[in-house]
């Protein structure tokens, strides 16, 4: 089974027991490639069932049409393109469907500015380049040559990072569906079930555009911000939970109070209004993600279990609520201390904890 | 069971009118009943007509105010429509079998009634009735059960069955009825209509015609009560209510009907469901999906956005895989959306979204053959828009019509000189009914009188308001002069008077001119205040200096313009004792006066030049006022250089307060600036008298300044720096630069903390 000593495993790993229960009962037809139906896919990423005993988790929390697109997608053999915001589950949705659809979520190209386009089709063991010559052994193929020699599915994270050479690397595979090794006369068809899912980040637009061409390639289907605080909540919970079993923090979950101011302070900072909406704010220059939010609890559990008594307590919360607000000094700082008096300051006793702590913070 | 056919519909669905077609050709029946007002069969020979298109809608209507309406849409995709059509088709008589409109039409009065009533009993709404158990509610738990809206749930399990329609669509019905115990009110009318429908049948069935040949076309959620319950008595049915009511047959639209939402009223997709009911006619439902997203791909070309074909294809093929998954053998409204969504719109629908509408929802008017039986005033109506040649412009689409008033002299008959004008009369009459066909645009060049600027479209509203006007009277020139009347006995104010008075003008109806008037003068004996005088004052000087032009006698109205005209002059300099705010109403109206006096010969010039000397002159009016005064006098040539010099001089003298000063520059900058620019004397002594002011002071001077210049243009702030640079010796243009700059923030920083300046002590 899965080695505990293991940071972060991987979906099909982690959910291994959820996958084979979906599987031992299915009925629905599986498409060549497939490990389930896409019916059992949907059951997997959406969750809130009970397979033989084994309760589902829910994988994404929000519109399920958007997953049933997504899965829909992959079924035409159309590769599928993922954008939205930092922290709207982009990764985590490819990392599921990759998981479940073929039982392997491993095969990643990280899309960066130093992405090169060896690594979206192959490059040499140089080495053996210069002993034997071109020759299938000393080939080192990319994550996405090995999908379509085996008919699965690759990920490519952060496509827009990528310089636009590398992207149009992407074009002639996904609309020849083959890959040409002309130092081996070689040609790699791809095999039926091959397909990939990318994602792209809206705050990334304009660092390397997507063309129109590889636009029209994939079918895109945009993930929004969680839309109410009940759904942004429960996503912060679950994945806050999954991050502390990994992790041995040594801490309580935070409650759902806790839960809720930090995800109220977020929401709140990232529209630029109070939540009923009756008072304007300075927006700060970070994102503020529902990714960051998760984090930022999962930081304040490290602290209380590091140097505390186990729970989390304002202090914790307060020194990573300086952290992921405060990103640009000077602005996001007065930003923050308008937020603390306008705004906390005036919310009564629950919040007079958190309050106390960060203004002690801020001076 | 020998029984009639009760065939359960959705009304506005293409599959039960497809299905029914199918039943009615299997079972050959020798009468069809549709639901629908029994009062109403007269209109089906209408409904039937080769010329009519439909969308097209029944409307019935009560006789005396207040006016109520019932509404029955109909498309061509209606069963209703099909049973009907089928029936004439088969030359098969045919019969609609609900309650009379004129019994609906009754319901309707005595609930409005009965809710008057409580709320005045109590002054509350009646409390809520227990509403879980509608079927509304039911539709909703529907809606969480499926996890789709109703309409989806709907189209994905019913409009695509392919056999047993009639079976699915019965049992849905009962269903529906055994799970909803709807409120007593509404349950009691579903058995009152129930029970005449059954009552319809009978008497079919006692006309020799056996059961079993009978064909019923109903909702679906009616099927249950028609074969449980008795048919209605000859004493039950004369115990019911009826109101007098008329009918009329109106072509209707696609918007209007999407934009009704419920049950029977309407459906959000109409353009989609007709292109459904084609393909159902003729390929089959495995068409649509090729048809909507082509034609969704054409409309968002057409609007210019770039789609390839091979994103239609794969739109197509996505939104199979998502109707699979679903669980639906061919996609839905909301499978192709989605797919289009994701395939086209680049995860958007806002991209989509005017495609979108035009595909859904589009934009057909439906139209119907001359000789439909009309009210009078539509008659009339449509009699006139022939008459004046404005057919062209009965569509949906905004077309512009410009008028020329003026006399045409090149054209024998007197009909066609005066078109123009004759269709100005038209339209302001129908404006003045509150009959949204034409709106009327302001005017492009100023004092350009003999032209009018019309848009017009034609929309399904308009053909109703057009009914409804059928009230007030039999004609639109009855109606509008009815309404005018009405109108005018609840005007409280000239100003209102007034503007009734132009309207009867615009419309050319000298008799509610006339009334307008009477209303006018006796409402312009109590004392008005100086704005609503000049305001009403001037006019009526249009109506005066421009009546000929749509050939009206202005006689009557000039006695009015004299009586409103010495009513301003006497109460002018009261008025001119007033603060800041309400200086600028003052000076408007000395405006409007002047223009007046300068127009009519009939208005003594003395008494104005001498009014406006005087107001110029005194001291303990308000300065913008009396500046003002001066700048007419000026305008007029009835100040000399030398008093203005004096004025200049007295006005701007060290030791007058800020805002005194100031205050006067800016009304006598408020008129003829080129001669005020042109006379460097003014701006010496403007110069001057700033340089007198201490700090605070001068910040207060600045606030009037920078007010009074604020409308200057560019080329006259460049002549006062020419003017200012000669004074202060420096170079002109360097001058002019100063004053033209965008202000730097410092400067920008002080000039806000003006506005927080403090009047108090003022």
């Amino acid at each position: 089974m899965a080695d505990k000593n293991v940071q972060r495993l991987p979906a099909e790993e982690l959910y291994q027991r959820e996958i084979d229960a979906l599987i031992s009962v299915d009925k629905d037809p599986v498409p060549t490639g497939w490990r389930m139906s896409p019916r059992a896919v949907l059951h997997y990423i959406t969750g809130e069932c009970t397979v033989k005993g084994i309760p589902i988790s829910a994988k994404y929390i929000g519109d399920w049409r958007l997953v049933e697109i997504a899965i829909a997608t992959l079924l035409t053999d159309r590769a599928l393109l993922l954008i939205g915001e930092p922290g709207t589950a982009k990764s985590w949705l490819s990392e599921h469907l990759t998981a479940a659809i073929t039982g392997d979520s491993t095969k990643v190209v990280q899309g960066t500015a130093g992405t090169t386009e060896e690594q979206i089709r192959y490059s040499w063991n140089y080495a053996m380049l210069i002993a034997k010559g071109p020759c299938p052994e000393a080939m080192v193929k990319s994550p996405v040559y090995r999908a379509m020699e085996s008919g699965s599915i690759a990920r490519v994270e952060e496509i827009s990072r990528c310089a636009s050479e590398v992207q149009d690397a992407l074009i002639s595979i996904l609309s020849e569906k083959r890959l040409s090794v002309p130092e081996l006369g070689l040609e790699v068809p791809a095999r039926k079930g091959f397909s990939i899912i990318a994602t792209a980040n809206t705050r990334d637009k304009g660092v390397n555009d997507m063309s129109a061409a590889l636009k029209r390639r994939f079918n895109i289907v945009v993930l929004p911000t969680p839309s109410s605080i009940d759904d942004e909540m429960e996503i912060v919970q679950t994945r806050v939970e999954e991050l502390s079993w990994g992790l041995d923090l040594n801490a309580s979950q935070p409650d759902r109070d806790t839960v809720e101011q930090v995800v109220t302070i977020f929401r709140e900072l990232r529209s630029g209004a109070t939540l009923d909406g009756k008072q304007k704010l300075k927006t700060t220059s970070g994102v503020l993600s529902t990714a960051e939010a998760i984090s930022l609890l999962a930081n304040s559990m490290a602290l209380a279990g590091s140097f505390g008594d186990g729970s989390v307590t304002a202090k914790d919360l307060a020194a990573g609520l300086q952290g992921a607000v405060v990103k640009d000094e000077e602005k996001d700082k007065v930003c923050w201390k308008e937020y603390l008096e306008n705004v906390m300051k005036k919310r009564g006793s629950d919040w007079l904890p958190l309050y106390r702590a960060c203004r002690e913070l801020n001076g | 069971m020998g029984g009639p056919v009760l065939f359960g519909v959705r009304h506005l669905s293409p599959a039960a009118a497809f299905h029914l077609r199918r039943a009615l050709d299997a079972h050959q029946p020798e009468l069809v009943l549709v639901e629908g007002p029994s009062d109403l069969n007269d209109q089906m020979k209408w409904l039937c007509h080769p010329e009519t298109q439909f969308p097209a809608a029944i409307l019935a209507y009560t006789q005396t105010p207040p006016v109520r309406t019932i509404l029955y849409p109909f498309a061509e995709y209606s069963p209703e429509i099909q049973a009907i059509l089928w029936a004439h088709e088969h030359q098969v008589p045919c019969r609609f079998m609900d309650l009379p409109s004129s019994v609906f039409l009754a319901f309707q009065t005595a609930e409005a009634e009965r809710a008057l009533e409580s709320q005045e009993a109590d002054g509350e709404e009646e409390p809520e009735e227990d509403r879980s158990n509608t079927t509304e509610a039911v539709y909703r738990r529907l809606e969480e059960l499926t996890g789709q809206d109703h309409d989806t749930f709907w189209e994905r399990h019913f409009e695509q069955l392919e056999e047993d329609y009639q079976a699915a669509a019965n049992t849905f019905g009962r269903e529906l009825r055994a799970s909803v115990a709807d409120v007593p009110r509404s349950a009691a009318e579903t058995l009152v209509r129930e029970a005449f429908m059954k009552r319809c049948i009978q008497e079919g069935v006692e006309g020799g015609i056996s059961p079993e040949k009978i064909f019923c076309v109903c909702g679906a959620f009616h099927v249950a009560g028609l074969e449980e319950n008795a048919p209605m008595t000859d004493g039950e049915l004369a115990a019911l209510p009826a109101v007098e009511s008329a009918v009329t047959l109106m072509p209707y639209s696609y918007y209007r009907l999407s934009t009704r939402s419920g049950y029977g009223a309407g459906n959000r997709a109409p353009a989609y469901f007709e292109l459904l009911w084609e393909a159902m006619n003729g390929k089959g439902l495995v068409q649509a999906p090729y048809l909507y997203l082509t034609r969704l791909a054409a409309a968002h070309r057409k609007a210019g956005n770039l789609v390839s074909a091979a994103e239609v294809i794969e739109g197509v093929r996505l939104a199979q895989v998502l109707a699979g998954m679903r669980g639906s053998r061919y996609p839905v409204l909301a499978d192709l959306r989605d797919a289009a969504v994701t395939t086209m719109g680049h995860g958007h629908f806002s991209e989509l979204a005017l495609a979108a509408a035009d595909t859904e929802i589009g934009t057909r008017i439906g139209s119907l053959p001359e000789g439909v039986s009309r009210t009078s005033i539509q008659e009339d109506f449509y009699r006139q828009l022939k008459a004046l040649r404005l057919e062209k412009f009965r569509t949906a689409q905004t077309q512009r019509l410009e008028l020329d008033l003026r006399e045409k002299l090149n054209v024998k008959s007197e009909q066609a000189a005066l078109m123009d004008l004759r269709r100005s009369f038209f339209l302001h009459r129908l404006r003045v009914l509150g009959v949204h066909f034409g709106q009327l645009l302001p005017s492009r060049q100023e004092g350009a009188n003999w032209g009018e600027y019309w848009d017009l479209r034609w929309t399904p509203e308009a053909e109703i308001e057009i009914v409804e006007s059928a009230l007030l009277g039999d004609t639109v020139e009855g109606a509008a002069a009815f309404a005018l009347k009405e109108r005018g006995e609840e005007s409280t104010s000239i100003a209102q008077a007034a503007s009734i008075f132009e309207d009867a003008f615009l419309c050319g109806m000298p008799e509610a001119a006339a009334h307008a008037l009477a209303v006018l003068q006796s409402l312009s004996v109590d004392a008005a205040a100086l704005a609503d005088v000049a305001e009403t004052a001037s006019r009526l000087s249009l109506v005066v200096r421009y009546g000929d032009l749509r050939r009206f006698n202005a006689a009557p109205v000039v006695p009015l313009v004299k009586q409103l005209y010495l009513r301003a002059c006497f109460t002018l300099e009261d008025a001119c004792i007033c603060d800041v705010q309400a200086a600028p109403a003052v000076i408007r109206a000395m405006d409007q006066l002047n223009l007046l006096q300068l127009s009519h010969e009939f208005l003594e010039e003395d008494r104005w030049l001498e009014l406006l000397a005087e107001v110029s002159d005194r001291d303990d009016l308000n300065t913008r006022c009396s500046g003002f005064a001066m700048a007419i006098l000026l305008e007029r040539g009835k100040a000399d250089e030398g008093l203005l010099a004096r004025e200049v001089a007295r006005r701007l003298s060290p030791g007058v307060p800020a805002d005194l000063g100031a205050g006067w520059f800016e009304g006598l900058a408020g008129k003829n600036r080129y001669a005020l620019i042109a006379r460097l004397s003014l701006w010496r002594h403007l110069d001057d008298y700033l340089s007198t002011l201490d700090d605070e002071a001068f910040r207060r001077a600045l606030v009037f300044l920078r007010r009074a210049f604020s409308d200057f243009t560019p080329s006259e702030k460049n002549d006062i720096a020419e003017n200012l640079g000669e004074i202060w010796g420096v170079n002109p243009q360097q001058a002019a630069e100063l004053l033209m700059n965008d202000t730097t923030e410092v400067e920008q920083a002080v000039l806000d903390s003006l506005s927080d300046f403090d009047f108090d002590d003022i």
